[in-house]
């Protein structure tokens, strides 16, 4: 696993934020989406029925990261699922950044998933996509 | 005094500080703050910086405001309060915030603690199973397109022609449960999907269901009171805090990055990205505030669905109909919202975030049975403490554009609170305390114990002494549904 994730306590209070860091771009879309995924469910109570590819392309990386995050949160809703994994691949064609992922998890089920909170959006408060050195880092901030 | 801030902050009264436009280049009025100094010293750097933002944005009226449950949000801070001109000003998503139409309804019984409390575990239950709560959930009501949109443009009004409550409903809401201006074709396909199967859920976060207790002894207003429906004498009412689900939230994120990118058209520039805003008479502007009444009716609806479930709930379990337990709808106000409203300046688009609307006796928006009392506001304490039931006054119509607090506030993040408390502990200590909760999530109770919030009586008594709302009762949980 190259890349790590922090949940950050001093910056929203009423909500939830992360700092994502990976060695390359896909790992920090990675370690970021795992946070997404975890705050909403521990992955490891949910089976693996429900599948969704998405494919989604911007010329800018920060924004494609935060239309994905945000896509995945759409699903939570539009299918009434919460999610195990996601995993993803990201490659540049030309000046295009393109991200092919397909999200695994299965319908909320209160009964056998630990379920943690419905995040309503990704904000754009505090929120960043940088490479430092030879480390990616992410900031998000969710609106629980 | 010692302040989250190192700008100047001078005392008004012992309720009201100000900021004025000196402390922040690009302030167009001061800032207010409504709390007591106790109260303001506790409040975080955010409250300081975002309500001077706030006050940085194009056709701003008077002054940019924050209530005392005030804390960090985004953009606007929540307990936050601005209006705009109509003509010259701008509408601004992060002044409603992501849930619109969060808010607050309380429906009486003539049910005491006496009736209840033998049957409390099995209500609570039925409570549970027919409100569904947390991550992901969906309600009961299955929509076409067709009828969501019709949910979109007539509110609670579409829940009552189905069946899911009564007329008279309709006279106890802000707006009578809908708003006009609604245009479902400012909606996304992607709002409409994420919160087609939503009505009638109660999500998670500090959203609510709690069945409550009006003692005697903690009615202060007993006229006021009784003209509202509640007696007293250990009297059962219940109190539900919820929104516009995902489709609002999907509502906030679709024109939060349309006029991120509109802005730049107008020449606006914001302090914070989360202030995106757009002129209120532009296209953008306009097709956001129909969206938002979209939202906003979407709300209304689902609190009203949620309403027909508590009402099936309670006649289930004590084997009578809703209407001979007394079930009548006390009021429903919203807390995140953008409205049309006239005050001495003219007409301005009033945003509250976090700030309850709170017009005052004889306001002619107040329906004939709230002429004499004002307009009722209810506000959620932590679900370990109390809440309250107040009523506006002309005093919050003349200096807050008819506005009040709307909750506690927190005072803790949410992993500091769960580091202190486990839910599991939290849940059983509150049972001993005659709170019965039932809860999706274990780690979301532990998020919103007690601890992480101020105190609401000291809020409550802030706004009192301004002035700007008078307290008519407390009420106290015994029985709690968290998402």
């Amino acid at each position: 696993m190259a890349w790590t994730v922090r949940f950050l306590e001093d910056i929203a209070l009423a909500d939830l934020a992360f700092e994502a860091t990976g060695e390359s771009l896909e790992d920090v879309f990675r370690g970021a989406t795992q946070a997404l995924v975890e705050s909403m469910a521990n992955p490891a109570t949910v089976p693996g029925g429900w599948k969704r590819r998405i494919e989604r392309r911007d010329t800018d990386q920060s924004a494609l990261l935060f239309d994905w995050l945000s896509e995945v949160v759409y699903w939570k809703d539009a299918a009434g699922v919460v999610f195990r994994e996601a995993p993803l691949m990201l490659t540049w064609e030309g000046d295009v950044l393109f991200l092919r992922a397909c999200l695994i998890g299965s319908p909320v089920d209160r009964k056998s998933q630990e379920l943690r909170n419905d995040v309503k959006g990704v904000t754009k408060h505090l929120y960043e996509l940088k490479q430092n050195g030879g480390q990616w880092r992410a900031k998000v901030v969710l609106d629980v | 005094m010692r302040l989250n801030t190192d700008m100047t902050v001078n005392r008004i009264t012992d309720e009201i500080w100000e900021i004025p436009i000196s402390e922040k280049p690009g302030m167009l009025v001061p800032a207010r703050i409504y709390a007591t100094q106790s109260i303001l010293q506790s409040m975080d750097r955010g409250v300081f910086d975002q309500v001077t933002n706030v006050a940085c944005l194009p056709g701003i009226s008077r002054y940019a405001l924050c209530m005392p449950d005030g804390h960090w949000g985004y953009g606007f801070p929540i307990g936050g309060v601005a209006a705009f001109d109509v003509e010259a000003g701008v509408i601004s998503p992060g002044g409603v915030g992501y849930d619109i139409n969060c808010g607050m309804r309380l429906i009486r019984t003539d049910l005491t603690l006496a009736d209840v409390q033998p049957y409390l575990e099995p209500l609570m239950t039925e409570l549970f199973r027919k409100v569904p709560a947390g991550v992901g959930a969906s309600g009961f009501v299955r929509l076409s397109r067709q009828d969501f949109c019709r949910v979109m443009t007539h509110g609670a009004g579409w829940c009552v022609e189905r069946g899911y409550g009564w007329h008279r409903d309709l006279d106890r809401m802000e707006a009578g449960g809908c708003i006009a201006g609604a245009d479902s074709s400012t909606v996304t396909d992607h709002a409409m999907q994420r919160g087609i199967n939503q009505l009638g859920t109660l999500g998670s976060g500090n959203h609510y269901l709690e069945v409550q207790v009006v003692s005697d002894e903690r009615i202060f207003d007993p006229v006021t009171a009784a003209a509202l429906g509640i007696v007293g004498h250990e009297q059962i009412v219940v109190m539900v805090h919820c929104g516009s689900r995902g489709f609002g939230h999907q509502v906030a994120s679709d024109y939060l990055s349309l006029f991120e990118k509109a802005m730049r058209g107008y020449g606006i520039t914001v302090k914070d990205q989360q202030l995106a805003c757009a002129p209120f008479r532009s296209p953008e502007g306009q097709d956001y505030f129909s969206a938002m009444n979209c939202a906003a009716n979407t709300a209304f609806a689902n609190r009203q669905v949620i309403t027909h479930q508590i009402r099936e709930a309670f006649a289930t379990v004590f084997g009578q109909s809703a209407e001979s337990l007394g079930m009548e709808l006390v009021y429903d106000v919203a807390h995140n919202i953008a409205k049309v409203e006239r005050y001495a300046e003219g007409a301005v688009v009033v945003h509250r975030k976090g700030a309850t609307r709170a017009f005052g006796p004889g306001s002619p928006e107040l329906p004939d049975m709230f002429r004499q009392t004002g307009q009722p506001v209810i506000c959620g304490g932590s679900m370990e403490t109390g809440s309250y039931l107040l009523v506006g006054t002309d005093r919050a119509v003349r200096e807050t554009f008819g506005s009040t607090m709307h909750g506690s506030g927190r005072t803790m993040s949410r992993a500091q609170a769960k580091r202190m408390v486990r839910g599991k502990e939290l849940q059983q200590q509150m049972q001993e305390r005659g709170i019965l909760v039932k809860a999706v999530s274990m780690s979301g109770l532990a998020e919103e114990a007690g601890l992480a919030y101020k105190n609401i009586s000291e809020v409550v008594e802030s706004v009192e002494r301004a002035g700007i709302t008078k307290k008519v009762l407390e009420l106290r949980p015994i029985g709690n549904i968290k998402g």
